[in-house]
């Protein structure tokens, strides 16, 4: 089977790279490079992060974006031939939700693709809840889910929720998306 | 950045321009894509060319690495129209030179890594 390709984009700090490192079977292609600027962090992406995995024994390709809308046509590049989205927001940073939903708009208007929203942080005491985000989004709830990115098992989780959601779109859409995506082949 | 440090980049970029009158434009981002001196003619959008360069870059030492060639000092997208040059300025600058297709390469490669050691310098 060819390999499926997701794309795991949002704001800045929203935990993207993380997201990747926790689920890649491979050591992840990332392109970190120090921030001149204050963003709570030390360094950041700045073209994407690469890392593989198996479900089920298909293999998915995913790629993390940047995160500042200088990078914006990093979003348009790497989204080409997707089979999902996944748009990450930090969970105790509602100021990022504007962004996070400027993002989606970005590409959802660019590229028909069927996307999940991961509330970040949800090992943190005072975090929002999918469901209010849900809300801010205008969203159903099924499109929005909880993420601890730093672990393995809900970063999966959100996979296969996100995988669920593709199927639920268009059952033959990884199917019809084949000729598209011939990456690593 | 302060004001010493952005006249001394700017001053970098007028040095090169007038060492190589043919080039269409230089300018000098941070390696997390943020301008901090341009010296554009066209109508080329400084905070977009800054992200790409960094964009550029960023991959290009990702390859380099890959393949075992060390830490990339440079790299070049080459179009029928233009050729650009993209120049690492130490671990925190590139430098970007925009020419016509055709242009002298080795003059401008000349004069670019000298450039590229006076911006390290001052970054």
């Amino acid at each position: 089977m060819n390999p499926l390709k997701l794309v795991i984009s949002g704001p800045v700090g929203a935990g993207k790279t993380t997201f990747v490192q926790s689920l890649s079977e491979i050591p992840v292609v990332n392109t970190d490079e120090a921030a001149s600027e204050n963003i709570g962090k030390a360094t950041t992406t700045v073209a994407l992060d690469f890392g593989m995995m198996t479900l089920d024994g298909i293999p998915i390709h995913l790629f993390g974006t940047p995160g500042q809308d200088r990078f914006d046509f990093m979003w348009e590049i790497l989204c080409e031939g997707a089979l999902g989205l996944l748009i990450l927001v930090s969970g105790d940073r509602p100021q990022d939700f504007p962004h996070a939903r400027r993002i989606l708009e970005f590409i959802t208007s660019r590229i028909a693709v069927p996307f999940l929203v991961g509330v970040t942080r949800q090992d943190l005491p005072r975090v929002w809840e999918p469901e209010d985000v849900a809300e801010y989004f205008d969203l159903a709830p099924e499109f929005v889910i909880g993420i601890n990115a730093t672990s393995a098992t809900s970063s999966l989780l959100a996979t296969v929720r996100l995988l669920e959601l593709v199927e639920a779109y268009d059952p033959y859409y990884a199917e019809s998306l084949q000729g598209n995506y011939i990456f690593g082949q | 950045m302060s004001v010493g440090k952005q006249e001394a980049l700017q001053q970098a970029l007028t040095a090169l321009r007038t060492a190589i009158p043919e080039i269409r434009g230089a300018l000098i981002a941070s390696t997390d894509g943020l301008p901090m001196a341009q010296n554009l003619s066209g109508s080329e959008d400084p905070n977009r060319v800054a992200a790409m360069a960094a964009t550029a870059l960023g991959l290009g030492k990702r390859i380099s690495d890959t393949l075992n060639s060390g830490a990339l000092t440079e790299t070049t997208v080459t179009g029928t129209n233009g050729q650009i040059f993209l120049y690492a300025a130490g671990g925190k600058g590139v430098l970007v030179v925009v020419a016509a297709a055709g242009a002298n390469v080795g003059l401008i490669n000349l004069e670019a890594r000298d450039a590229v050691r006076t911006i390290a310098a001052v970054l």
